[in-house]
């Protein structure tokens, strides 16, 4: 595949340790913040909190995919955002399913985080120095990469199931086949932005606010999956919502695009020859 | 999770099958998008997908033999039969493609000979490419590595679905295993390689010694996790 930006590391106006804590922290107490409000209200109406929950992960692992991409790694972008996926499903099953044994459920998105962001820094360690890529951020990239694509796995394994406990994942995300569509929207919404805006004029609020729109379009599919796990209203609410995350964003993204294009024509209908 | 022979051996059979995967992603003929332009020799995409696409076909077929059976053997050996079909598919398709559509002839730039036929390569390079199609060492190459793939595959869904018994569950989980090692091993080669013929297939140990790390990782959470329900 073809080698995508170029050799120096990707110049950002927003930080990443900053982006780091915003990605993680939103995530995590998005998620806690779902379970708790659908737990003490009784419904839930508010696994949507999840999917937004699931946006601020996407983000996070957007921008380690331009900061490493950015060096070159010669596989593609479309790999990274394959491997932050690998990563991330490992860490979730493994971190709910630790946290049902030893008896809090709620821990269950502790554990995995910190398992995602282990397992992203040895995976980088690897990468480094076996590997050889001597890229100097990748092992806090692939660190980032990991819990991204675990916190947004989470996200949205809550938004279709409604609940953090681990057989209720089971049985309504992984049994059901969900869990594919959440891979691969999932994967998209990390992978696609870069891969979209790479080159020598890649700008970092482009690339974030297209990874925000792709995270609206991937909570509209997770919306319709709710509508057959947990009923209309919940779906609907999720379908609703992303639709409008998606919207807000595409004009946001559509905005940059012409602020960075040198000038955007309307190219009109096929002309009567090609038709 | 308690730690005891059976274990063990679910642990070590993850382990291999991680390492099978990543030394079978070296076989397969990755050209990425120089090969798609029928500049590179290779098939036309990118190392992930095509392992992906051939691990997932032989996870398949490696589930369904296992939905009738418990014996490895036959679930292996489905494993590696539905990866190299479906890569074998692809690379036949591609080479329809590449001959009868584009126009070019199959040729390796890394060997003046192809060590399978001992037919003359250099010839039929074009100028300015580094081969073209898929010519039949890689062919072979890459029905190897699908072979590898597949069976990696297999060997790392077999004791998941013996440890926890849900097939969704340790699909998904496998699956996962599956692109940490393809991606590393992708990561190896820098994107393309024509197979063993290749001079990057050389430095295969390193991808050998990166996935053992990474699949003993994966292998230690991959045996605690529960089938749930």
């Amino acid at each position: 595949m073809t080698v995508g930006g170029g050799g120096a590391a990707a110049p950002s106006a927003l930080d990443p340790k900053k982006l780091r804590i915003y990605g993680i922290v939103g995530s995590v107490v998005g998620i806690y913040l779902a379970a708790a409000l659908n737990s003490a209200l009784n419904t839930n109406l508010f696994s949507f909190v999840g999917a937004v929950a699931a946006i601020f992960g996407v983000v996070l692992g957007a921008n380690s995919v331009r900061r490493i991409c950015a060096y070159g790694i010669g596989t593609g972008v479309p790999s990274i955002g394959m491997l932050a996926l690998g990563m991330g499903i490992v860490a979730a099953m493994f971190g709910l399913s630790v946290a049902e044994e030893l008896g809090f459920g709620y821990l269950g998105v502790i554990i995995t985080l910190v398992y995602a962001l282990v397992f992203g820094y040895i995976i980088g360690v690897i990468a480094n120095k076996v590997i050889k890529f001597n890229i100097p951020i990748m092992e806090e990239g692939n660190s980032d990469l990991s819990a991204a694509g675990a916190m947004a796995i989470l996200g949205w394994c809550f938004a279709v199931s409604g609940s953090l406990s681990y057989s209720e994942i089971v049985s309504k995300v992984l049994m059901t086949g969900y869990i594919a569509i959440i891979f691969i929207a999932g994967g998209l919404a990390i992978l696609h932005p870069f891969n979209a805006n790479l080159g020598p004029d890649e700008k970092q609020d482009r690339t974030l606010v297209n990874s925000v729109m792709v995270g609206g379009m991937a909570m509209i599919a997770t919306g319709i999956c709710a509508l057959l796990t947990q009923g209309i209203m919940p779906g609907l609410l999720q379908i609703v919502i992303g639709f409008v995350i998606w919207y807000y964003f595409y004009m946001w993204y559509y905005r940059l695009v012409k602020r960075d294009a040198s000038a955007v024509v309307g190219t009109g209908l096929l002309p009567p020859s090609a038709l | 999770m308690n730690l005891d022979a059976t274990t063990l051996v679910y642990i070590l059979e993850i382990v291999v099958g991680g390492l099978l995967v990543g030394i079978g992603v070296h076989f397969v003929p990755v050209g990425g998008a120089p090969a798609a332009m029928a500049q590179a020799t290779g098939i036309g995409t990118g190392t992930v997908q095509l392992a992906a696409g051939s691990g997932l076909t032989g996870l398949l077929a490696a589930g369904l033999m296992m939905s009738v059976t418990d014996n490895i053997w036959p679930i292996l050996a489905s494993g590696a039969v539905g990866a190299m079909i479906m890569i074998d598919a692809t690379m036949l398709g591609g080479i329809w493609i590449y001959a009868y559509a584009v126009g070019v002839p199959m040729a390796s730039a890394k060997v003046i000979y192809d060590p399978i036929t001992g037919y003359s390569q250099p010839p039929y390079v074009a100028a300015g490419t580094v081969g073209q199609g898929i010519p039949t060492v890689c062919y072979i190459s890459g029905t190897i590595g699908a072979a590898m793939g597949g069976i990696g595959g297999a060997m790392i869904y077999y004791p998941l679905m013996n440890i926890n018994g849900n097939a969704a569950l340790s699909a998904i989980f496998a699956i996962g295993i599956f692109l940490v090692n393809a991606v590393l091993a992708s990561w190896n080669i820098q994107g393309t390689i024509e197979g063993f013929h290749d001079p990057k297939f050389k430095k295969w140990p390193f991808a050998f010694r990166a996935c053992a790390v990474a699949s003993i990782l994966l292998a230690l959470a991959a045996v605690s996790i529960t089938g749930g329900a």
